[in-house]
């Protein structure tokens, strides 16, 4: 690895000090699960890099009030997986996080590296977007607040400004009635990145979300509001039809983990699936 | 801004401090600075699990960790593992179950095996196989590894 | 002793950590080595200069091309075609043009990283295709082949094997078929690594090295040593599986050791292993014939198997697989071109099975092809043809040597063969066998020492497959001293004997057998010992393991050499040997010493909509002749049985058009985890005491690999009905194979 100055701060106000001061020379050190690989291959080059781990502020945890669960930007994913609130809140977060590597990597990886890694293929993004998840941001001007699709740019791109920080993910408590699933497809069955990823949601309003993964520059949320997905007893025929539409609004590429044909049509296949499950179990609840 | 960092940490229950480069990893550093050649490097991408470790009580892996980090804190080894010279009921039952080829991927999967135990002190084949997923063993095809944590588990004192 | 699961010598070390692997190695004063390669497959090198890198704190020396003697020196187990580092151009990705050595890891990829190579992109030959064109370009200089007719071909050598006459034979049926294996890489979780050191007037090599004493004949000749002043310590390689055979950069460090008079070590990366080592792809057609009751006619094969841009020991891999393509059956007559094909790729090298399930892949699923369109079941066709004990597999050569239908039949009955099965389902069934080793030497040393303990010399490398556990087995058994008081002393050519290679799962045949010589030589020592102690005639002394008698008398071993030496001690030292001498005129240079035959049977579900496959019940059985250790035997069937499902269902190296590895590392080239299972997995043994080993012991460790493909397709084809014929079976070509069936006829997809 090429050197580096390895700095760990203790108050958020130093951390955004030395991204002002350093830029894009500087990196941020969450779980280090995406960033160390990087720092390996020369894929990325600092001068800094600041572990956050040890910033007052930041320190790990989830809290809610108000309805709304803050995830702080240093909780490690195993800690998300096992919250109560998370798995009864947000089912299909805890599924997605509970997909994201191994345990070894869990215990590291946070969900705000996660997401402003911004891999087109992150698993937890599809779930987090259809809870409508929201990116508290830090900065030297003070904090800010991003819906996830604003925050997004596109592979490896965020909406954060050259001081910037995440410092925690915040969501909604969803309404009574909502269910979610999340799904993917991978070319084996252990530890391995999403050939594709599916989150799925119906709310009481009979609104059907999807979010999709790795079948686009970054994860993207889309909408069925006219009840026919939701409905029990909707046509198959037609189910598809809205489906195949919203599906297609993809734009997968081929690579070493599929071909673009593969990924559109299992995008369909899964969500198919996902939304049955999603249904059924709100039939039953 | 240092491009060396000075390190002090609790390693198997020692103190003690090194002086490194601050790209090194933990992997690194306790194979060279350390020497504590028990750790194994394989992928250095995470995708093994040869080089798990724990780290404040959790494994972790350790080519994923840069030295720096620890500062501080607690690391375990596998030359950390088992009590005065004894080994560990879990280091006895891969032993018993035959489940050591070459050996290359028994250390991280022991940790690994270790903590999952820690955590589930009676798993199920199912959950003993989604805790190992982490770590590779291209020799034995698992299933004696996986009997042996379920062959520890079986046992009263665990991970002791 | 012998026939009990006897825990594995060197287990506490592994299970500890305190195992030392080569990579963990530490002399004083090391220096590390950084290889510098080009970013492509092939290219002309104009320049290299070293300026910037010399300047990095810490570099000790930066060997080019032009610094090593002329012509470049080269080394290989089949030919000396692989220099020891690329001259005029690398041939591909990977190929060190420089190696920079420093005080430091990162001292010395730094400055590789600041080596500038001026070269010039070359067009690369990746496939078969274009490997077999004449108008492709040369991927090794003529000049290295010369007096070979094939010269200014890529074809490095092509054998015409067969007999009986094809063109003449008829048939009911004829099943014309082209099949691919791609190229997969070993992966073994130690990557290589490597010491050299000076030592005197000599060189010392510390390498995880399956061949040792072979290693150390290469280094010999490239530095012009004699055998004597080159010692190779082979520490117990972390898996091999035919990717440590033979010398990789060895002979490099042993130029740098010399260049800068310090030892030198290089610890490959898990990227680079992919690109030291890999499997040969092959594409094989095969045009059978078959007669209407499916006794097979003949089979007309022709294989091309890819290896890379130096030879390796992949011709031997590929001729002798090709040699015993017809698998276990009775082939009346057979017609069989095998080429050994080079291109711009990584070397192809040995790898667990030795070319088999290349060739099983083709031959079996040809064997599913006939059964399908004659309406015969696939396992009856199987038994109708498979040898029975003594019929002839390749005419004038070994004769089946065991009960292979015994062992079909076994497997089929653990499968539930012919029970009803569930929508979605399908089972295979599949069989191959491999010729083991035919020719090679192995030496033992055993030394019993005055207190009745046991020392054995063995040259084996036990990397995992219990070496060391079965040669301290049989010396317990022979000498009847516990496992505790034997010590095996491995991997060190300065002071333990010869031994051929450790490979084709020769060495519990192989050097069993010395073993068992020099145990059984040092009892003929005590014998004369005895007799001469108490005057006794020959035949009046029988020596037992551990206990010598005579009438009146007996004694431990321990005691009679006390009573018989007294204070000044001493001990006795058995050496044992087992050759298989050469045989020019075979086409193997001689015949297998036995055969290892393997039974893989499956059952698995098929998501038609997704293509993922699920293993439910996976079912080897191996022919072992006797199991030594039966708990080794089958974990390591278990452990190859898996491996085959990694190259069956994931496994393959991608290129992309400049020559590079696509999936280079663990991210993208997937290996099976501990999910990826099959829900239930069986090794089954057949022990009928009938091989060539010590006990009536044949090799194992090796079976559990080789029919698994054919296995899992036949069993996809019965649940989909979709054939195919190119591995892996990803879910996306399982997917691609069901979508272009149509839906015509088929059952509807399974519920989800
Ligand atoms: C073996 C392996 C398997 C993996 N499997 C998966 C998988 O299945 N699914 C998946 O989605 N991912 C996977 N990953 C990727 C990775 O683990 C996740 O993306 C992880 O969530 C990243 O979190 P981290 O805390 O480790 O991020 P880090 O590596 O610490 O950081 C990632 C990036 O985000 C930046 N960053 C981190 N925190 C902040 C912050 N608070 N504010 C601003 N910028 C920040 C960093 O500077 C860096 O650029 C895998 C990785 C490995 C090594
Ligand atoms: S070496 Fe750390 S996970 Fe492979
Ligand atoms: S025992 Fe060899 S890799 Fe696991």
């Amino acid at each position: 690895m090429h050197g580096f100055a390895f700095v760990a701060p203790t108050a958020q106000a130093e951390v955004t000090g030395l991204l002002e001061e350093h830029g894009s020379e500087a990196r941020l050190l969450a779980g280090g699960t995406d960033l160390v690989v990087g720092l390996r291959t020369g894929a990325i080059r600092p001068r800094v890099v600041v572990d956050l781990k040890r910033v007052a502020e930041l320190r790990p945890g989830l809290s809610d009030a108000g309805g709304r669960l803050a995830i702080s930007a240093t909780t490690p994913l195993s800690r998300v997986v096992r919250d109560g609130r998370v798995r009864q809140w947000f089912p299909a977060l805890a599924e997605a996080a509970a997909t994201v590597g191994s345990i070894q990597i869990r215990n590291r990886a946070t969900l705000a590296g996660n997401i402003c890694n911004a891999s087109p293929a992150a698993d937890t993004v599809p779930a987090l977007l259809v809870y409508g998840a929201e990116v508290v941001i830090a900065g030297r001007a003070g904090e800010r607040r991003l819906p996830l699709d604003r925050f997004l740019l596109g592979p490896r791109r965020t909406a954060l400004g050259r001081d910037e920080l995440v410092t925690s993910i915040e969501l909604a408590r969803p309404g009574a009635g909502t269910f979610a699933a999340f799904g993917r497809l991978t070319r084996r069955r252990g530890v391995d990145l999403a050939t594709i990823s599916v989150c799925c949601s119906v709310d009481a309003a009979g609104v059907t979300r999807f979010a999709f993964g790795a079948v686009a520059p970054t994860p993207f949320l889309v909408a069925d509001e006219s009840g026919v997905l939701a409905d029990p007893d909707a046509d198959p025929e037609t189910k598809d039809r809205v489906l195949a539409e919203l599906t297609g609004l993809a734009r997968p590429i081929s690579d070493v983990r599929g071909s673009r044909e593969y990924r559109q049509a299992m995008l369909m296949v899964v969500s198919r699936r996902l939304l049955r499950s999603v249904v059924d179990g709100r039939g039953k609840g | 801004m240092s491009e060396t960092a000075r390190v002090s940490l609790t390693l198997n229950g020692e103190p003690r401090t090194v002086e490194i480069g601050a790209g090194r990893t933990l992997l690194d550093t306790l194979r060279w600075e350390l020497d504590l050649t028990g750790t194994k490097e394989c992928c250095a991408a995470g995708e093994c699990g040869a080089c798990t470790v724990y780290l404040d009580g959790e494994a972790v892996n350790s080519c994923l960790v840069l030295a720096a980090e620890a500062d501080g804190r607690e690391v375990t080894t596998i030359e950390g593992l088992g009590s005065g010279g004894r080994l560990s009921r879990l280091q006895e039952a891969f032993l018993e179950t035959g489940a050591i080829q070459c050996g290359f991927c028994i250390p991280g999967m022991v940790v690994a095996a270790d903590a999952l135990l820690r955590e589930t002190p009676r798993p199920t084949l199912d959950e003993v196989l989604q805790g190992l997923s982490g770590n590779l063993c291209r020799c034995g095809g698992y299933t004696r590894i996986c009997a042996a944590v379920l062959r520890a588990a079986g046992a009263a004192d665990v991970t002791g | 002793m012998i026939g009990t699961s006897a825990r594995r010598v060197g287990g506490v070390e592994r299970v500890t950590g305190r195992q030392r692997f080569t990579g963990d190695v530490r002399l004083a004063g090391m220096l590390h080595v950084k290889l510098v390669t080009l970013d492509c497959a092939r290219a002309r090198i104009a320049a290299v200069d070293t300026g910037a890198a010399s300047g990095v704190p810490g570099v000790r020396a930066i060997l080019t091309a032009a610094d090593l003697p002329r012509p470049i020196p080269r080394y290989g187990p089949t030919y000396r075609d692989r220099p020891v580092l690329a001259v005029g151009e690398t041939k591909f990705h990977g190929e060190p043009v420089a190696a920079v050595v420093a005080e430091t890891e990162e001292a010395a990829e730094e400055a590789a990283g600041l080596v500038r190579v001026a070269c010039e992109e070359l067009p690369a030959v990746l496939t078969v295709a274009s490997a077999l064109d004449p108008s492709a370009p040369l991927v090794q200089d003529p000049e290295l082949r010369p007096d070979d007719l094939l010269g200014r071909t890529n074809i490095r050598r092509e054998w015409h094997f067969g007999w009986g006459d094809v063109a003449a034979a008829g048939a009911d049926c004829v099943v014309d078929e082209v099949y691919t294996f791609p190229m997969v890489t070993h992966f073994a979780i130690e990557p290589h690594a490597f010491i050299a050191a000076p030592d005197r007037d000599g060189l010392i090599i510390w390498s995880s090295i399956q061949h040792p004493y072979l290693l150390q004949a290469a280094i010999a000749e490239v530095v012009g040593l004699p055998l004597s002043k080159v010692r190779v310590f082979a520490p117990d390689p972390g898996g091999a599986f035919g990717g440590k055979q033979h010398a990789k950069f060895e002979p490099l460090l042993a130029f740098l050791a010399l260049r800068t008079g310090r030892p030198v070590r290089l610890a490959l990366t898990l990227e680079e292993t992919f690109q030291a080592v890999r499997r040969s792809a092959f594409e094989i057609r095969v045009r059978s014939g078959f007669r209407s009751d499916g006794t097979i006619a003949f089979h007309d094969t022709e294989c091309n198997a890819l290896m890379g841009a130096y030879a390796d020991i992949a011709p031997r891999v590929i001729a002798k697989s090709g040699y015993l393509i017809c698998g276990p059956y009775r082939v009346p007559d057979a017609r069989i071109v095998v080429r050994a094909l080079l291109s711009h790729t990584t070397p192809a090298t040995a790898f667990r099975g030795f070319g088999t399930p290349q060739v099983a892949w083709a031959i079996e699923s040809q064997m599913d092809e006939a059964a399908r369109r004659l309406g015969v079941d696939r396992l009856e066709i199987r038994l109708k043809n498979l040898a029975r004990r003594g019929d002839e597999v390749v005419p004038g050569d070994r004769p089946a040597d065991g009960d292979w239908a015994e062992a079909v039949s076994r497997a089929a009955a653990a499968i539930g063969w012919g029970s009803p099965l569930a929508l979605g389902r399908g089972r295979g069934i599949a069989v191959a066998i491999k010729a083991s080793a035919t020719t090679g030497a192995s030496y033992a040393i055993v030394r019993l020492h005055h207190d009745g303990s046991v020392t054995v010399m063995a040259g084996t490398s036990d990397m995992g497959q219990g070496a060391r556990t079965v040669l301290a087995q049989v010396a317990g058994q022979e000498l009847g001293v516990p496992l505790e008081r034997i010590a095996i002393v491995m991997g060190d050519t300065g002071s333990v004997p010869f031994d051929l290679q450790t490979s084709a799962s020769r060495s519990t045949v192989f050097m069993g057998t010395a073993v068992l010589n020099a145990c059984r030589e040092v009892r003929r020592q005590l014998a004369e010992i005895a007799r001469e102690l108490f005057g006794l005639a020959e035949g009046e002394v029988v020596v037992e393991p551990g206990i010598v008698r005579a009438p009146g008398l007996e004694l431990r071993y321990e005691e009679l050499l006390a009573q018989a030496w007294g204070p000044v001690r001493g001990e006795l030292i058995g050496t044992g040997v087992r050759r298989g001498e050469h045989v020019p005129a075979h086409p193997l240079g001689g015949p297998p010493a036995f055969y290892e035959f393997n039974c893989t049977a499956v059952e698995l579900e098929v998501d038609r909509e997704t293509g993922e496959m699920l293993v439910l019940r996976h079912v080897s059985v191996a022919d072992v002749g006797r199991a030594l250790n039966p708990a080794h035997v089958e974990v390591q069937d278990e452990g190859a049985a898996v491996m085959g499902l990694g190259h069956t269902l994931m496994e393959h190296l991608l290129l992309d058009e400049h020559g590079r590895i696509r999936n280079l590392g663990a991210l993208d080239y997937r290996i099976p985890t501990t999910k990826d299972l099959p829900l239930e997995l069986r090794s089954l043994l057949v022990e009928n005491g009938d091989g060539p080993g010590p006990y009536g012991a044949k090799g194992a460790g090796e079976g559990g690999l080789l029919a698994v493909a054919p296995a899992v397709a036949s069993a996809v084809a019965e649940a989909t009905g979709a054939v195919i014929r190119d591995l892996p079976l990803t879910p996306e070509r399982v997917w691609q194979a069901v979508e272009a069936l149509g839906r015509g006829g088929r059952p509807d997809p399974p519920a989800a």
